[in-house]
């Protein structure tokens, strides 16, 4: 065996590995959960939780999130998390978190979020560190199975294969909870930092981004709860500026100069700035054992170049869906939504320019521990196969060829303490 | 053609899948209503420690507190509330008249919390005889236990 195949055959080991290791050290951190709690009654409060999920992807026509049309385990979520209280105002944590979803994630151990939180008065608190992104009613809950009822939250606005843009951000964030009296209670998000994990961003064919960076990334959440018990109602928005600059392949250049793409004469690598700015309207009931909640929301993409035909200006989606769970015993929750997503709203015909996703869902509580989800979906358009990697699973057949009508079914069971 | 009429037949039943959970939901939906509200109500007392100035309390305000969404007392005391354990009885009717969930549905709502690095529950501790223990050594403490539980050491609140 050559030097180079060692190597392969390490780098796909290795993660591996990792990630057993992780799942073992979950298995012996197990048997202390309890412990902990109990220390936190007595005056020292340390929290040790974790999760090990493990998923099966079926899917017909279409390949999505892995290889799934022939089926696919390739859908592993592990997390090991520990908090502590210093004092009443202060608190530290952090989170391991490692994933495998097709291409992406690997089983890379990586932090999820840390951070340390200071909350001298419940209107007031300052978080720093690596934290979730509140965007929505369910952003922060997207790789977090125990969590909610559905295996995939409406992916029209929570697309779990953008973790790395979309989850979570460093920086620092302003939060707290207002009393109005009759008026119910506001609660308010404000954060300010950047993206620091690996980006991933999959270059098109024969572009070579260099220093791809994140210089300001912002937005906030309030979320009012109403008079009326358990209605409550959310706006969100956020802003975020992607900055790189693009060497081109030599034959690509000229080819794309030629047909008057790019214009003659520039510079390279050629700077390219992208800015995104999202907002989402947000509605929720949550009483006893009801949960019905409904979003809208609409993100724009705008790119700034010398080559505005080869990067284009703006455009403007539209993303929103209606969903609802109910708890009919501890131990079942069915769920079920319909989710919408329109690549461009002045352009909403051809299979690529939209998906619909009608899905259904069981939630089993086996235990204190333990559950299991059972999810159908039937779906319509092939616009969420827009992600490079996730196109590479379909070969690269353009998304207008792709099966406009298909199906997804999806198992996973979650150990959790 | 033969696997596209294949696939066509899975992609229906995908559809026909989705629509059945969603029948089912709402079947099964109809009879939980009453399995919820089922149960003999065996009564609660809210409890703080005997040195606190609190007055009768609101439900609105006791269920925040148990929910961390708020956090001191008005006096700037931290509040330190404390459940019983997952399947205690008595937990189970707090929960529903207090919070106004089940103790699952709480469960989910600190799962979510505690994954996202947003808090973690109040301790559970085993007995009535354990919360009146720590309620009696924190000055903060804000507890239940149940009707038949011996109080004296405690000052018993009022819910509003």
């Amino acid at each position: 065996m050559g030097a180079e195949a060692v190597v392969i055959r390490a780098t796909r080991v290795l993660p591996r590995l990792a990630f057993a290791l992780l799942a073992s050290w979950l298995a012996l951190v197990w048997t202390s959960a309890s412990h902990a709690q109990q220390n936190e009654a007595q005056g020292s409060p340390v929290e040790i939780h974790g999760f090990v999920s493990q998923g099966f992807i079926l899917s017909t026509k279409n390949e999505y999130l892995a290889k799934s049309k022939r089926g696919s385990f390739e859908f592993s979520e592990a997390a090991l998390n520990v908090t502590k209280t210093l004092t009443d105002e202060l608190r530290v944590g952090f989170q391991i978190f490692a994933h495998d979803l097709g291409p992406i994630g690997n089983y890379r151990p990586q932090f999820d979020w840390y951070y340390l939180d200071y909350r001298p008065a419940d209107w007031l608190g300052l978080r720093a560190g690596r934290l979730k992104v509140p965007f929505g009613l369910y952003n922060e809950l997207n790789d977090i199975d125990v969590a909610r009822v559905p295996v995939l939250l409406p992916q029209s606005i929570y697309p779990i294969d953008h973790r790395e843009f979309l989850f979570a951000q460093a920086g620092a964030e302003l939060y707290g909870n207002l009393e109005l009296g009759g008026a119910g209670e506001l609660e308010y998000r404000a954060y300010g930092g950047t993206l620091t994990s690996d980006l991933g961003l999959p270059p098109p064919p024969g572009l070579t981004p260099r220093e791809v960076s994140v210089p300001y990334l912002y937005g906030g959440r309030l979320l009012w709860a109403t008079p009326l018990d358990g209605l409550s109602a959310a706006a969100s928005g956020q802003a975020v500026r992607f900055d790189a600059y693009y060497d081109f392949d030599p034959a690509l250049r000229a080819l794309l100069e030629q047909v008057a793409l790019l214009p003659v004469g520039l510079s390279y690598p050629l700077p390219v700035q992208f800015r995104v700015t999202r907002w989402v309207a947000s509605l929720e009931y949550s009483a006893h054992e009801l949960d019905l909640a409904a979003e809208y929301s609409r993100w724009t993409g705008e790119f700034y170049s010398d080559a505005p035909l080869l990067f284009p200006g703006h455009t403007v989606n539209e993303r929103y869906y209606v969903m609802a769970s109910w708890r009919i015993a501890g131990w079942l929750s069915p769920g079920a939504y319909l989710s919408r997503y329109f690549v461009d709203v002045s352009q909403r015909e051809g299979r690529a320019q939209y998906q619909d996703d009608l899905a259904a869902t069981l939630r089993f509580d086996l235990n204190r521990h333990w559950l299991m989800k059972l999810e159908a979906h039937a779906l319509r358009g092939t616009a969420a196969l827009d992600n490079r990697e996730l196109n590479a699973l379909n070969r690269g057949v353009e998304q207008a060829e792709l099966t406009r009508r298909w199906a997804l079914f999806l198992l996973k069971m979650t150990a959790y303490f | 053609m033969r696997s596209r009429v294949h696939g066509d037949r899975w992609t229906a039943t995908g559809g026909v899948l989705a629509t059945v959970l969603l029948l089912v939901s709402l079947a099964a939906g109809g009879s939980g209503v009453g399995r919820a509200l089922a149960g003999e109500p065996g009564g609660f007392r809210l409890v703080v420690n005997a040195q606190s100035a609190t007055e009768p309390l609101e439900r609105a305000f006791v269920a925040d507190a148990f929910l961390k969404k708020v956090t001191r007392w008005p006096d700037g005391e931290a509040i330190r509330a404390v459940d019983l354990r997952f399947d205690a009885p008595t937990r189970q009717e707090f929960s529903e008249q207090v919070l106004q969930r089940s103790p699952a549905a709480v469960r989910n709502y600190w799962q979510q919390r505690i994954f996202t690095g947003r808090g973690v529950p109040p301790p559970e501790l085993a007995s009535d005889e354990a919360v009146l223990a720590y309620v009696r050594e924190h000055r903060g403490a804000l507890g239940y236990v149940s009707a038949r539980a011996e109080t004296s050491s405690v000052k018993v609140l009022e819910l509003r």
